[in-house]
């Protein structure tokens, strides 16, 4: 393997994290149905998943139907699922929590960002990308992180003459070691040339591997399509991000959510057959805002609640499990206007996927500040 | 300096930008970015002689630029060069009597910058409010004609880092731009520390609304007193210990901002509009009793004045002298600055009990100054200004070039945490993809809202060769000439030639 195989600082050869952010609050008492549990069909007599239809995963819970696609995962030991999860911020409201969760509290910067950061100097020229219009708040302070639509985007410019970049490389290589930052200015420009190449090679029209299939109608798909591409081209790819919003179903939900379900579950089953054995160093975090309240309401939506569904998919995960038990349904068990409370708080998932991805012990408490971390085994 | 209420600027009658934020939002989708600069020729007028550096390699007129500035534009060289460096200088340090007429145009939109007092801005959408900051240092650093004071504020803005996207910081960060950063860049360190000490953006940066101590069991929150030494004055290895982070916690307890919802530590709030945000001492909540601070008794019953005497104590400290020298002469000299430049301009911020101006004409003064010619790498910031600046560009939306700036990591006012974006060239090589790709773009006016006129620039110099020289800041090598010719965009080749990444 070339010195440049990993073109990124990252110590551990390979390793991608890929954040999904469900915008919105999913609820996770329809992601992830506690259909064994007689009060959640008495709290939702209309919107309960029925246990008949639910894929079962243990005595307790059932994956809505419509993310069937993800059962062959959780059949081999690749998904993991945290109930209950979410952020201590209890106001409920879409921005705070959205904004206090990837901030990871009151902390400057983005949990993601600073993990990055705290991992050296610089990451590679591709170390990190969202796919999505702006840098979503979880990134923030990250050392280079890009806002992209597609991969196109990183290639030099269509308008250049092929001259261009030969001059340019021409004159970085140039730079003599008896000039200051001659060797450093080399050397990245030898990199950076390298990613463009691999940028250039990437065939984007080609097949994805292993049969897979992403819907070319839909964003999300084709969104992940692109992560697998930079992330199997080699680039140093350290973390993705991208979104999947529309979840705020407080009217008529299941006609709001089913169809997204059905994207979510489709669209992270055709990335982890794409990817094949790479999944084994990809993990695939799927997070949101908070979860809804326990108890449906009068049309026929659920609003705003507190704890959700939290998914980690590869990487090595010791899968097939809901993790942080479930206390059970009981009304008196409940938070505030009838909501699941937080008993996994989201970091103690995360924590443990990025100390997988080389965040150091001690960096934890820098990526997660002023909170006491009780890391889920997730491994 | 202008400062203006939001209440008198909407009786001005501008009110297009004083839209509340809900009605600029629903209208935005309609008219586009209103904060986009609708007037004419915002770039700088090349009225006086252009001629380039004569000189192969960077000579001192050109060196004084690429430090002292973010870079310089057609012209530049010419006029420093008739006007002698040690004038320059003077001129730079003297910059309140430079007219800024362009710069003053370019940020007109951003009323906010002016805004008093702080509790305005908690009416404003943050979402709106917050890139208006970044907005406005791109345009400054730009536009500006007081060069090293711009600089000067990055300096200190990085010193005294604050991210403005953490909790109320999206709201007063502004006001401690205005208060701490601009007031004192070119001022008294001693001043700027007590301002920053007492500016509501630092209180919730560093939680010291939250240090308070109400009853004998409570703890004081060490957070700023310990970056208060480690960061802002003595340094990491200056000679304090915990128990010095105790004490200076200790005596700065009841400091405290009126928040809208008391969250144990604020004060209560009477008005909303005029006291939000406001820094108060409570002294209820301060810790009375005798401190020692560095070998140095503070009797008992000091109250507020306990305060004062910790910048005293902390400002006055040899360790400050020579960590402000060192962090002023890596961004002046070079990355590892020589210890014999640093001794020197420890002694002159000594000397002058922390003289800002005093202290950078010691740094210009050195020969390691002079010696150090083309030895440091533009950080993001500065590589995107100077190309702006090199090609003499109209920025009427700053939000597409600030996006580069995001790609490469350098979004001023958001690094996290609070030793402020890395000065050492090592953080910042991995970005010369993003360089390279606005120097392609910029070159092309494929940069949104920026617009250079390539030709006439060409014409207005001379030609390819007074084109090479003017961007880079000296005559081109034959290797640099070549490849500006056989490239097919000579311009976006110099621009993102290693010569142009270095100052």
């Amino acid at each position: 393997m070339s010195p440049l195989a990993n073109l990124s600082t990252n110590p551990d050869d390979q390793r991608t994290l890929v954040v999904i952010f469900l915008r919105g609050a999913a609820d996770g008492l329809t992601l992830v149905a506690p259909v064994e549990d007689d009060n959640y069909h008495k709290f939702r007599p209309r919107l309960a998943v029925k246990k008949s239809d639910a894929v079962p995963l243990d005595g307790v819970f059932g994956l809505h139907p419509n993310l069937r696609p993800l059962e062959a995962a959780w059949k081999e030991g690749d998904l993991a699922i945290a109930h209950g999860a979410g952020v201590e911020d209890e106001s409920r409201s879409h921005f705070e929590a959205q904004d206090f969760m990837e901030h990871g509290g009151l902390a400057a910067g983005g949990w993601l960002g600073r993990f990055l950061r705290a991992r050296g100097p610089s990451g590679g020229p591709l170390s990190a990308v969202a796919l999505a219009p702006t840098l979503p708040e979880m990134l923030s302070g990250a050392p280079s992180a890009a806002a992209i639509q597609s991969i196109g985007e990183f290639a030099l410019g269509k308008e250049l003459k092929p001259e261009f970049p030969r001059e340019l490389e021409r004159l970085y290589a140039l730079e003599q070691d008896s000039k200051p930052l001659g060797a450093a200015l080399r050397a990245a420009a030898v990199s950076t040339f390298e990613a463009i190449h691999r940028i250039e090679s990437i065939d984007v029209k080609a097949a994805p591997a292993n049969g897979a299939s992403y819907d070319e109608k839909d964003d999300f798909a084709q969104g992940l399509r692109q992560i697998a591409l930079l992330i199997k081209a080699n680039l140093g790819l350290d973390a993705a991000s991208l979104d999947l919003g529309g979840w705020d179903s407080h009217f008529t939900q299941k006609t709001l959510i089913e169809p997204l379900m059905r994207r979510l579950a489709n669209g992270l089953a055709a990335f982890r057959q794409d990817l094949g054995a790479r999944m084994a160093t990809t993990s695939v975090v799927v997070m949101t805002e908070f979860g809804r309240r326990v108890a449906e309401n009068a049309s026929f939506g659920t609003d705003h609640g507190r704890g959700g569904a939290m998914f980690v998919m590869g990487g090595g995960v010791k899968g097939g499990r809901v993790l942080g038990g479930w206390p059970g349904l009981k009304p008196e068990f409940l938070d505030g206007p009838g909501d699941l409370p937080v008993w996994n708080n989201y970091r103690n998932v995360l924590a443990p996927v990025l100390q997988r991805h080389g965040a150091q012990a001690g960096s934890l408490a820098k990526i997660f500040p002023n909170f006491p971390l009780a890391p889920l085994a997730l491994y | 300096m202008n400062t203006t209420t939001r209440r008198e600027f909407l009786i001005t009658g501008a009110a297009s930008v004083a839209l509340s934020a809900a009605i600029f939002k629903s209208v935005q989708g309609w008219l586009g970015d209103a904060r986009q600069y609708a007037g004419r020729g915002l770039h700088r007028p090349l009225d006086g002689p252009l001629t380039p550096p004569t000189a192969s390699e960077i000579d001192p007129v050109a060196h004084a630029l690429n430090r002292l500035t973010f870079g310089p534009g057609p012209g530049d060289h010419a006029r420093v060069a008739a006007l002698g460096v040690d004038a320059f200088i003077e001129e730079q340090l003297a910059f309140e009597k430079i007219p800024d007429r362009l710069c003053d145009r370019a940020v007109a939109r951003f009323a906010e910058v002016w805004w008093e007092p702080v509790g305005e801005a908690y009416e404003e959408d943050d979402e709106a409010l917050t890139p208006v900051l970044r907005r406005v240092a791109l345009l400054r650093a730009t536009y500006s004609q007081r060069q090293l004071f711009e600089v000067m504020c990055e300096f200190w803005s990085d010193h005294f880092n604050i991210d403005a996207g953490k909790g109320d910081c999206r709201f007063n960060k502004i006001a401690d731009d205005q208060n701490v950063i601009r007031k004192h860049a070119l001022g008294n360190f001693r001043e700027m520390l007590r301002a920053s000490a007492l500016s509501p953006a630092m209180l919730w940066y560093l939680d010291g609304r939250a240090n308070v101590k109400r009853t004998p069991d409570e703890q004081p929150n060490e957070n700023y007193a310990r970056e208060l030494m480690e960061l802002h004055t003595l340094g990491v290895h200056g000679g304090y210990a915990q128990a010095d982070v105790m004490e200076v916690a200790r005596c700065l307890t009841g400091w405290t901002i009126l928040a809208k919802k008391d969250d144990g530590y604020s004060g209560k709030l009477l008005s909303p509009l005029k006291d939000r945000g406001k820094v108060v001492f409570r002294k209820d909540a301060h810790d009375d009793g005798a401190k020692r601070v560095l070998g140095q008794n503070i009797a008992a019953g000091g109250g507020e004045r306990d305060l004062d005497r910790v910048i005293e104590i902390v400002a006055a400290h040899s360790s400050t002298a020579q960590f402000i020298a060192t962090k002023l002469c890596a961004r002046f000299i070079a990355d590892a600055p020589p210890a014999s430049a640093v001794e020197q301009v420890a002694r002159s911020f000594s000397e002058s009990k922390g003289d800002i101006k005093t202290t950078l004409r010691a740094i210009f003064a050195t020969a390691e100054f002079r010696g150090s010619a083309g030895g440091k790498l533009k950080r993001p910031f500065h590589f995107v200004v100077s190309a702006l600046r090199a090609v003499n560009a109209e920025v009427s939306d700053e939000m597409p070039v600030l996006s580069y700036l995001e790609k490469m990591g350098h979004s001023p006012f958001r690094y996290p945490t609070p030793d402020g974006y890395p000065a050492d060239a090592s953080h910042w090589f991995a970005t010369l993809l993003w360089r390279w790709k606005f120097a392609v773009a910029l070159a092309n006016n494929k940069v949104p809202g920026t617009r250079i006129v390539r030709e006439k620039l060409q014409r207005d110099l001379g030609g390819d060769a007074a084109l090479m020289a003017t961007v880079l800041n000296r005559q081109p090598a034959p290797d640099e000439s070549d490849a500006f010719l056989k490239s097919g965009d000579g311009l976006a080749l110099l621009l993102a030639s290693p010569a142009f990444q270095r100052c």
